[in-house]
């Protein structure tokens, strides 16, 4: 029996008057990955953060296994891992230090040394961080989240600088951990990955929900919504995607050579 | 608790491999020492003065070490590591960012309570200095020092917008007060002028008050430098304090 770890309910987060989430509800069951997408800007990482309890929201309920994560943030870290965009770490602080200092916060931490090795750091661990590269950086990032062994994990661009290798290893890895029973909520620019792992997307446009379901669901919401000559029932993830979201202007480049 | 004595364990390596921070607080103020007793030795101030050149120059270094530690070392790791988005890591982890704050005050204190230690043992092997005053009195003065120029270290945190920002705060702070406050040379060389620019600066009367305890004097002697000192701490920490909540962690 699959049991809710985290319901947000008619989510509201301004910022300065304007609205970067609106109306915003869903829910994440144990062993379910539920991936967020939506163009830059769309509200995403404000959602997610307000889950994490790093932004307070204007109204709304969110509940992290059953706690206001916002007013009991540091009972329910113990329970979530979260993996953020664009942290950096103490210069001259070398990899195993982090580990140790990060394992140090948790009364059952994971085998860091183990974690070390399946993340394919372990030549590394005695460099500082500020030498390794932007995916090694995001892979010790990715093992610092998973070491509090958590029930609900959060992943802010997980694969974003990883090279394709990295993130098909990156993939299993993942859908090992949903099978463990750990709730996942994704944020990611790669369709491919998000439909590989999906088990439900929430899909926002300007800080407001336009869907929340599952991939079937979203593949009925995108068809009722474009005309049926341009329909294909094999269309992608990232087609189907390409075919709601609001088109970017002003990217062209033409005229410029 | 065993998380914040690996926190800052790890604080105190990671300021023992900042060139800028160990070599300031606990190598400079030494050699200050060694040059300035290699040159005066321990005679007195002037001539027919009761004061020694090096029993003043103990506290007043110490002085100086505290203004490394409180001015910049802790400042400007502190606004480097909202920058740098440390203590939103911090706060996605069950101990928060404050733990990570207070590790880094507390690393501060222990290394500029070596700083002053290191101080005393040159002074008192090399140059005989005499520490006239009784150690609780020497405690608060130092106490009080620390307390001052830290509270005004983590209030240029809590102005600053970014690290730059701190950095000119800090930097503008620290040598304006550095050389103006007695802490690198007497006060009683300086002409009136300098003299009333000096009497506005904290760290001129966490000099007075130190020099003052080292040479014998009961704190009653010195109450205004306490007020002051105490004035500074309560303002900068509140002020700090508030300005730090509305800031944006994120």
């Amino acid at each position: 029996m699959s049991q809710t770890i985290v319901q947000v309910e008619n989510l509201n987060l301004t910022y300065k008057s304007l609205y970067a989430v609106q109306n915003v509800s869903f829910s994440a069951k144990s062993g379910e990955i539920l991936a967020v997408i939506g163009q830059n800007g769309s509200g995403k990482t404000s959602t997610v953060e307000c889950i994490e309890g790093l932004r307070k929201p204007d109204s709304g309920l969110i509940r992290v296994l059953g706690k206001d994560p916002w007013l009991h943030r540091s009972e329910v870290y113990k329970e979530m891992g979260v993996q953020l965009q664009e942290v950096e770490y103490p210069s001259k602080i070398r990899v195993e230090e982090q580990c140790r200092l990060f394992a140090s916060f948790y009364e059952r931490p994971a085998d860091w040394n183990l974690l070390l090795t399946q993340m394919g750091l372990d030549d590394k661990r005695k460099h500082p961080i500020h030498k390794l590269s932007g995916g090694e950086k995001q892979r010790l990032s990715i093992l610092l989240s998973l070491m509090g062994r958590p029930k609900l994990l959060i992943l802010d661009e997980l694969t974003t600088g990883l090279d394709p290798e990295v993130r098909q290893n990156m993939r299993i890895s993942f859908e090992n951990i949903r099978k463990s029973g750990v709730a996942i909520i994704m944020v990611s620019h790669y369709l491919d990955e998000v439909e590989a792992l999906a088990d439900k997307i929430l899909y926002l446009e300007k800080g407001k929900q336009q869907f929340f379901g599952t991939q079937q669901g979203f593949r009925e919401y995108v068809k009722d919504r474009v005309p049926q000559d341009e329909w294909e029932e094999n269309f992608s993830l990232e087609k189907l995607y390409l075919m709601i979201a609001p088109k970017t202007t002003g990217l062209t480049m033409e005229g410029i050579l | 608790m065993r998380w914040f004595a690996v926190i800052c364990k790890m604080e105190m390596r990671l300021f023992a491999r900042d060139f800028f921070g160990f070599f300031f607080t606990l190598v400079f103020p030494v050699l200050m020492l060694l040059l300035f007793g290699g040159i005066f030795g321990n005679t007195p101030v002037y001539n027919g003065a009761d004061v020694k050149m090096m029993d003043i120059s103990v506290p007043a270094y110490s002085v100086m070490v505290i203004g490394v530690t409180g001015l910049m070392s802790l400042p400007l790791t502190l606004s480097g590591y909202k920058e740098k988005k440390i203590y939103k890591r911090f706060d996605a982890t069950p101990v928060g960012k404050k733990s990570i704050m207070l590790a880094q005050v507390l690393v501060n204190l222990v290394m500029t309570l070596i700083g002053i230690s290191n101080l005393l043992i040159v002074g008192k092997i090399l140059y005989h200095i005499q520490i006239k005053g009784n150690f609780p009195s020497i405690c608060v003065s130092i106490l009080f020092s620390i307390a001052a120029l830290f509270s005004m270290g983590f209030l240029f945190t809590a102005i600053g917008r970014d690290l730059k920002s701190t950095s000119l705060f800090c930097y503008l702070f620290y040598f304006i007060m550095l050389f103006l406050s007695g802490a690198t040379m007497p006060d009683m060389l300086f002409p009136d002028t300098i003299k009333k620019i000096s009497n506005l600066l904290p760290m001129t009367h966490a000099v007075d008050l130190m020099q003052g305890t080292f040479a014998g004097d009961s704190l009653s002697l010195h109450r205004m430098e306490l007020f002051i000192l105490g004035s500074v701490t309560v303002i900068c920490t509140t002020v700090g304090a508030v300005l730090y909540r509305k800031k944006d962690w994120t």
